[in-house]
């Protein structure tokens, strides 16, 4: 029980570092969006990550202490940032309003990328503990075969 | 050679305990980046040591050759302790988790689990050598 | 030997309580292997008998097991790190136990053999 547990907690960091990296993909692939559905520019997309207990997990064994059990991770929200979009001057642009200024999204491919990177170790350390979790699931069926 | 001795218990506690803390070794990990998350640790070892008192300094003295020692703090209650660990580096969004400490620390609960299965096997296997060698 | 003494040494053998075995002066005087060889009670000084070996090796084999449960207890509660001095400790008391067994098998095959005997 413990370990299957362990495997739903280890998962829902998956999922969550997955959602992070959509996000960081959208972010870089619209770094020069000008023009979106909902009018003005692409507006950057942040995942704001979440914990809840994992529910069921040492209930018999701590009764009443909520916060100090194991937490699941999800991406509560995907948010756009409200901040003012940046404006440069390129007056050639067909977007540009009367002054020769366009709005462009507030991506910084840089700090994107190095975003991902981190997501990207984040994923892999998850899938690291799924692995553990199995070999250990694995080697209790084991026990008592010889 | 007994089925409830106090070795074949106590490596049941331990492996029941470290699945315990792959539990929260992999809530640790993936929560590594969620804001406010404080890293937890799970520690069994001074519970066990206790329940196991392996140098005779709790116990009870054995005095007539046949009784079995049943050792100290019995096996039925042991608790583990669970808190958030006070040695966590805080950073700017709250979380304290310290993702390569915790993959360190789950690689060796894994090895200590390994072990102490094979152990339990190599207890067992050897009763049942001892029970069924026939003459 | 009666049959009634080897039955005895199976058992107790098979219960690996030395410290009855060597407080049975019962157990002493039966091991009688005629000239050479005397059986030993507590208390006598003679010199080493077979009896004595097996008391000795039994209570050997005894002494590693514990030692190997003591070794393993202490890796489960973590007090100890030494993971390969456990196995290998573990691992001795294994094979000496074994050993043990194989050669109480050839004693009780020894006694059949000699028990086949026509007289």
């Amino acid at each position: 029980m413990d370990l299957l547990k362990s495997m739903k907690i280890s998962s829902s960091g998956l999922s969550a570092n997955r959602k992070r990296i959509e996000a960081i993909s959208s972010n870089i692939a619209n770094a020069q969006t000008t023009r979106t559905a909902e009018g003005g520019p692409y507006r950057r997309k942040e995942v704001v990550f979440g914990s809840e207990p994992a529910r069921d997990s040492f209930s018999e064994i701590l009764e009443g202490e909520i916060d100090a059990q194991a937490q699941t991770v999800h991406a509560t929200e995907v948010v756009s940032t409200n901040k003012a979009p940046v404006l440069k001057y390129d007056p050639t642009h067909p977007d540009a309003n009367e002054e020769g200024y366009v709005a462009m999204p507030d991506v910084n491919v840089m700090k994107e990328m190095a975003d991902m990177i981190s997501a990207q170790r984040a994923y892999e350390s998850n899938i690291s503990a799924i692995n553990t979790t199995k070999s250990m699931a694995m080697k209790a069926l084991e026990i008592g075969r010889n | 050679m007994n089925v409830n001795d106090k070795t074949l218990k106590a490596l049941a506690a331990a492996v029941k305990f470290r699945e315990m803390r792959q539990e929260i070794i992999s809530s640790n990990i993936a929560n590594s980046e969620t804001p406010g998350y404080k890293s937890k640790k799970l520690d069994f070892e001074s519970a066990l040591a206790r329940a196991l008192d392996v140098d005779g300094e709790m116990g009870m003295k054995v005095q007539e050759g046949k009784h079995y020692d049943v050792g100290s703090g019995g096996f039925d209650n042991l608790q583990p302790e669970l808190y958030n660990d006070p040695n966590g580096v805080v950073s700017e969004d709250g979380n304290t988790v310290d993702r390569e400490a915790e993959m360190a620390k789950m690689t060796e609960n894994k090895i200590m689990y390994d072990a102490l299965v094979q152990l339990m096997n190599k207890k067992m296997g050897l009763m049942k050598y001892a029970v069924q060698s026939e003459r | 030997m009666s049959i009634q003494t080897f039955s005895q040494m199976q058992n107790t053998l098979k219960n690996y309580d030395v410290s009855n075995w060597s407080k049975s002066v019962e157990f002493g005087k039966k091991m009688d292997f005629g000239e050479g060889l005397e059986g030993v009670s507590p208390g006598e000084s003679s010199s080493k008998t077979f009896g004595d070996f097996l008391l000795e090796s039994v209570s050997q084999v005894n002494k590693m097991q514990q030692d190997a449960d003591v070794a393993v207890q202490k890796l489960a509660s973590g007090e100890s790190q030494n993971l390969h001095e456990t196995l290998l400790a573990v691992e001795k008391a294994d094979i000496a136990f074994k050993t043990m067994n194989q050669i109480r098998s050839k004693v009780i095959d020894a006694y059949r053999e000699i028990m086949k005997m026509q007289i």
